[in-house]
């Protein structure tokens, strides 16, 4: 019952470090003041060791979870130990510099331990408003990182726990909402101090040669899970591709190509064949590129592995510069969630031919993002309404897909009806699951969502991303193809009109805009389907008799809803 | 005289208290789920004696029921159907659209499926505005469709949740009405009375749970009324919620949600009432059983009370003991995964087969096995020597599983469990505490259940905790709660009132209505007027916030504008203290208002003997066992019988006090008193801050 390296320690040792990532993130969730962070809680918290490797990590939004791997190469390199102090603050947002998108912006911290360099503690967070050409940073049609907003380099913006005024002060000459923004940053702040403080309690409790054994086994830990999951599984060379509808300024498809070269407890993972930077704003920083293949390699190979560094060792990444997934200056960024989902999508798609047991079929694949922006008609005073959808999940080895849910790198909450509509002069009109929009298959797809939203007040604006309206979620292993997404104007009315997946557009008092968000793809052979499954979806209204004979082959009775046994045999063998 | 009854899994906990005397009896029985009233009539006659008092001499019960937490574990309910407003069935379906934080990774894990399914949700025409007007209104030939449709699908309850049905409840109530008319035979669950709050997905959730659950509620209830009633005549029998308050049985059976959970809320205000005697008003309490941990948070004497809980994973919006549950517990299994990592839980071996030692065909090794190996627990005297364990079983159990995987000693692999159930807890205790804003290090912990004193002192070492509190009859403490609970109802109006426009009267108008409704609710369960306190709060916050701050509102015959910018200074404070900013030049909003209406209960006083400076703790010391500590071990330990303990005896540690349901541990360094009420006060030592003080330590204690 000795304090020293071996296994039973490292689990403690472990549980304390993740303590430290949870305190962080509740620590920036109760001092930090914008939705997007209390509710939304588009943030991440991580401890490292002195080399930058991600020890522990708070479980928030898994697109961010994994992002920082890169961003602290970048830093140590950047950064000799010597340079560090106590109570330095280093802040960085900038996409090239191994960040996510301008929103995001991360601030890191040195901690010694007697005068040693004993590792690092960050967060990061989606901030309101960065400056830039649209406020709040959602809007298509930008074909410059520059119109994005204020990118910061890693500049020490506290220098031995004294806050830089010239920078903080250049900081809120460049946001719209400084007076939300500003306090924000200080609650990252604040958070990164409470980690300093913990994880020196854990080495004065240990001892440095301890802690440090114990996270280098931690980490080798979680590598040989990884190891030990890929080597029980086939090798060989898989693809898996995808598409982006288009890039919001161009009409043109973008390919999205994933190669995993798979050996032994080993994987590569290239993205020849996927397309070059585009000029819109859906391009893929390397960060979040890396987060998608990393994502997806947990949630097949080990999806309980505690995640750290270690798991990222057994993994190889190449992604050419210059490619969607590794753009170069100045290369626009803000809507990349359109593209890292389809490397997500892509990447289970080549799975679905080395674990077939494992993969999820394609889901809605992107982030429909609707603001509904304008003047409040009771203040006078300009407001954005962001409406951000989920859609189907696709169909699984195990089950069927989720209902109009997020999925894969996005993990959010929607704004309830009664709150947007105390708050904003909307009306939401319907709020439902589509009708036959998930992909047939043994596993059904997920369902795709319907949210038709009217608005009561007059020059309202609507910007959007949105994708998957051209190339549908994909059935796998025999699954079928869910219904793609539509954005409508005015549906059922002889004003109806299909608009753009991306854009900005002027609403007239009491349009209403339809948001049809993609279904998602079934998993297997439809006629290998449970009869009580498909007689249970038919009489819940999320598959109709007309279908359930087209895509299954199953007559169903329209008048009780059961299965008529007789009739489907003759209809399968007649077939 | 009354008497608390609390019905568990496996055995059913009374509790009798003595008012004249200020004696407390407790007993328990095993629980019969077959007949649940069985085994509380066996348990009562077995208190009732212990006392030597018959049923005409008590004064009230108070019953706290797994059967709606039950219900919905094993989906049980009733066959349920909802109504809403056309375009808005799915909204119980797509919920927040959020996946569950353990499916982040994880692809198979879902949200737990609707209780109703998709078949039975009927939609009507109809629509009320943000503003509370009606912009379609109920069109009653679809209400009857809908209600004739579930009839003919012979549903037994129905749940009704429209939109904005919190501003103006005639649509709801209207098919109330019909539903008598067309569907009497129905239980029915109005979300605008259940949880008249803004956010719909929410308030259809709170319905649809209590439709769910009703019919099995109010079916228990009813037999137990009379069996209970048919031996001795008429009682008056309170039913336990999961707010803290307990009220009459009829009222339960018409609001079957509030008493869901409410176990753990027992335990919590158990928790507060040992505190009052103790002069603890900051309590953390741990409750760990055979299969879970549950933590709660008492702060200036009051339990935490939350209105975001969750049942199993379904949101319900009423108020609610703030108690946060982790699957670590006396079952909780050891197993070492691939990357040869040693692991605790969740999975439980719970009571059958139980943990290896209890010889009942279980073979995984368990945290009780571990305690066993390590010496904490006696072999010859668990559960008060009713069960023998087997410690070769324990041995193997452990060996096989971890020791042999991981190339450790039985004991050393024994300790390891111990360490990583403990470290787990203390990581569940430490974030809970900071989620909520408070400082671990500045509260006493209070630890029961069965298994909770067994790592109480070592938990509060880990956490910097200094002053521990076991309390008597630490394995039913939850029993006690029933009893020290007050009946309460609780009331809320959404007025969503900007500042700008705010209406000092219009609050205190709702503030009155609320309060009228609570009064005549407690006056018509006989409470007698002058036990009645109402209390008043708003729901506050910044417009533009999705967060409120419960505020207190004083209580006054008038209220005007300057009370209003009272109450909005009040909130800036304690917005302030809670999320650590304010805001002082933006604009906030009354959300919601609310009202708690209790009927006190008679306050329970113990009677507190002496401290007998002097009394030796000699007495009960009945032998000596080799036991396991971390850094250092096998150390000599001194044996208690906690029952033979006098007040004021002093334990030094190393020593173990063993009681009937429970084992308490005080490691080297370490020592106990025993208070005037018989709890276990524990002066915990820090292990210090480097390995050479902790080891400084267990030397000097083992001198």
């Amino acid at each position: 019952m000795k304090r020293r390296v071996d296994p039973i320690t490292m689990q403690v040792i472990r549980y304390a470090m993740e303590q430290i990532a949870d305190e962080m993130g509740y620590t920036l969730v109760r001092t930090s003041r914008s939705t997007i962070i209390k509710e939304i809680m588009d943030i991440t918290c991580a401890v490292f060791d002195e080399q930058g490797q991600t020890i522990a990590q708070a479980h928030h939004a898994p697109m961010l979870l994994t992002g920082f791997e890169i961003t602290m190469k970048e830093l140590v390199r950047r950064f000799r130990p010597e340079t560090l102090h106590d109570g330095d603050i280093i802040v960085c947002n900038d996409p090239y510099m191994g960040g996510q998108h301008i929103m995001d912006l991360m601030t890191i911290s040195p901690v010694r331990f007697k005068g040693r360099l004993i590792g690092f503690v960050a967060n990061l967070a989606h901030q309101q408003d960065m400056g830039g050409s649209a406020p709040g940073g959602v809007a298509g049609g930008m074909t410059e990182i520059y119109q994005e907003g204020l990118r910061l380099p890693m500049v020490k913006l506290y220098k031995k726990g004294v806050e830089d005024q010239e920078i903080m002060a250049i900081i809120a000459n460049q946001i719209r909402v400084p007076h939300v923004t500003i306090p924000d940053i200080r609650a990252q702040v604040s958070c990164n101090f409470v980690g300093i403080r913990r994880l020196k309690e854990v080495f004065a409790k240990y001892g440095p040669e301890v802690v440090r054994g114990c996270t280098r086994m931690l980490l080798d830990y979680s590598e040989s899970r990884i190891r030990e999951g890929l080597k029980r599984l086939p090798d060989g060379d898989f693809m898996g591709e995808d598409w982006i509808d288009n890039d919001g300024v161009t009409d043109k498809p973008v390919h999205i190509q994933v190669n995993i070269h798979k050996r032994g407890d080993k994987a590569v993972v290239d993205f020849e064949g996927t397309d070059a930077q585009v000029r819109g704003n859906i391009n893929c920083p390397i960060a979040t590129a890396y987060a998608a293949v990393y994502y997806t390699m947990i949630a097949v190979v080990d999806p309980h592995v505690p995640p750290n560094s270690g798991c990222y060792r057994p993994v190889k990444i190449e992604a050419r510069e210059g490619l969607i997934v590794n753009p170069r200056l100045p290369a626009p960024v803000a809507a990349r969630t359109n593209c890292s989902q389809k490397i997500v999508e892509a990447m289970m798609k080549a799975f679905a031919g080395i674990a077939p047991d494992r993969v999820m079929a394609g889901s809605h694949g992107q982030i429909t993002t609707c603001a509904f922006s304008g003047y409040h008609p009771r203040t006078g005073k300009r407001f954005v309404y962001t409406d951000i959808q989920g859609g189907g999940a696709g169909g699984r080895w195990c089950k069927d897909g989720r209902d109009g849910q997020d999925s894969h790198l996005a993990r959010f909450m929607n704004t309830p009806i009664e709150a947007a509509e105390l708050e904003y002069p909307v009306r939401i009109e319907r709020y439902e699951f589509m009708t036959d929009s998930g992909g047939a298959g043994r596993f059904r797809g997920g369902l795709a969502l319907r949210r038709d939203v009217r608005v009561l007040h007059e020059n309202m604006m609507l910007a959007r991303y949105s994708d998957r309206q051209e190339f549908p979620p994909f059935g796998i292993l025999g699954g079928k193809d869910g219904q793609k997404g539509r954005l409508v104007l005015n549906p059922g009315t002889p004003q109806e009109r299909r608009l753009k997946a991306k854009g900005l557009e002027g609403l007239q008092q009491g349009d209403v805009v339809s948001m049809q968000v993609p279904g998602a793809g079934g998993y297997g052979d439809p006629l290998e389907r449970d009869l009580a499954q498909i007689e249970a979806d038919v009489r819940d209204g999320k598959v109709s008799v007309e279908a359930a004979r087209r895509d299954y082959q199953v007559v169903i009775d329209p008048a009780g809803l059961r299965v008529d046994l007789d009739a489907t045999k003759r209809l399968r063998q007649g077939a | 005289m009354r008497i608390g009854i609390d019905v568990g899994g496996t055995f059913t906990d009374l509790v009798l208290i003595d008012d004249r005397t200020g004696k407390i009896h407790y007993t328990k029985t095993l629980t019969t789920p077959k007949n649940l009233a069985q085994g509380v009539v066996t348990g009562l006659e077995k208190v009732l004696r212990l006392a030597g008092a018959s049923m005409q001499a008590v004064a009230y019960l108070v019953h706290g029921t797994t059967i709606g937490t039950n219900a919905l574990i094993e989906r049980k309910g009733a066959k349920t159907g909802l109504i809403t407003t056309q375009g808005f069935r799915d909204v119980l379906e797509i919920g927040r659209i959020q996946r569950p934080q353990e499916g982040l990774y994880d692809l198979t894990i879902d949200n737990p499926p609707p209780l109703v399914p998709r078949a039975l949700r009927r939609e009507v025409r109809d629509r009320v505005t943000a503003e509370g007007t009606v912009l379609v209104p109920l069109d009653e030939a679809s209400a009857r469709e809908a209600l004739t449709y579930l009839k003919g699908q012979q549903v037994e309850a129905v749940a009704v949740s429209l939109l904005f049905s919190f501003l103006n409840p005639q649509h709801e109530q209207r098919i109330a009405a019909l539903a008598r008319e067309l569907f009497p035979e129905a239980s029915l669950s109005l979300s605008s009375e259940l949880a008249p709050e803004f956010r719909e997905y929410e308030r259809t959730s709170t319905a649809v749970l209590d439709a769910y659950l009703k019919p099995v509620v109010a079916r228990y209830l009813e037999r137990l009324v009379r069996e209970l009633s048919d031996r001795y005549g008429a009682l008056d029998l309170r039913v336990m919620q999961a707010s803290g308050g307990s009220m009459t049985a009829e009222a339960a059976a018409r609001q079957a949600v509030a008493i869901v959970n409410s176990g753990p809320a027992g335990g919590v205000l158990a928790g507060a009432f040992i505190g009052k005697l103790t002069g603890d008003s900051r309590l953390i309490t741990i409750d760990m059983g055979g299969t879970s941990f549950d933590i709660g948070l008492v702060e200036g004497g009051i339990p935490q009370v939350t209105s975001d809980g969750k049942f199993e994973g379904y949101p319900v919006k009423i108020p609610i003991i703030d108690v946060s549950t982790i699957g670590a517990g006396g079952g909780s299994i050891a197993w070492v995964d691939l990357g040869g990592a040693l692991n605790v839980g969740p999975v439980s071996a719970g009571a059958d087969p139980g943990p290896a030692c209890y010889a009942m065909g279980g073979d995984q090794p368990t945290v009780t096995d571990a305690n066993l190996i390590l010496g904490r627990l006696n072999q010859d005297y668990f559960m008060g020597g009713e069960m023998a364990l087997d410690p070769a079983r324990a041995e193997q159990a452990v060996r096989r599983h971890v020791g042999e995987p991981m190339r450790l000693s039985v004991r050393d692999a024994a300790a390891g469990v111990v360490r990583v159930v403990n470290a787990n807890m203390v990581k569940g205790i430490s974030v809970n505490s900071i989620e909520r804003g408070f400082d671990v290090r500045e509260f006493t912990l209070i630890a029961f259940g069965g298994a909770g004193p067994l790592h109480a002192a070592e938990l509060a070492q880990e956490l910097g905790i200094t002053r521990v509190i076991v309390p008597p009859y630490a394995g039913n403490l939850s029993a006690l709660g029933l009893l020290v609970s007050d009946t309460r109802h609780d009331y809320v109006r959404t007025l969503a009132m900007r500042q700008a426009q705010a209406d000092a009267t219009r609050l205190h108008q709702a503030l009155r209505e609320l309060e009228e409704q609570g009064i005549a609710h407690l006056l018509q369960e006989k409470v007698r007027r002058q036990d009645i306190v109402v209390s008043w709060s708003a729901d506050l916050r910044y417009e533009g916030q999705s967060y409120e701050l419960n505020t207190p509102v004083d209580r006054r015959p008038r209220f005007t504008a300057a009370d209003l910018k009272a109450l909005i200074n009040r909130f800036h404070a304690l917005h302030q203290k809670v999320y650590a900013y304010t805001a002082k030049d933006e604009p906030v909003e009354v959300v919601n208002v609310r009202v708690v209406a209790i009927g006190r209960s008679p306050a329970v006083s113990l009677k507190r003997q002496a401290d007998g400076r002097t009394a030796g703790a000699r007495a009960a010391l009945k032998g000596s066992r080799q036991v396991y500590f971390p850094d250092g071990g096998p150390v000599a330990t001194a044996l208690y019988e906690r029952d033979r303990l006098p007040r004021g005896a002093r334990v030094q540690g190393p020593a173990l006090i063993e009681e009937l349901a429970s084992t308490t541990v005080i490691p080297p360094g370490c020592g106990a008193v025993v208070d005037g009420y018989g709890n276990l006060i524990l002066t915990v030592k820090g292990r210090g801050t480097s390995r050479a003080s902790a080891r400084g330590q267990a030397r000097r204690s083992r001198r």
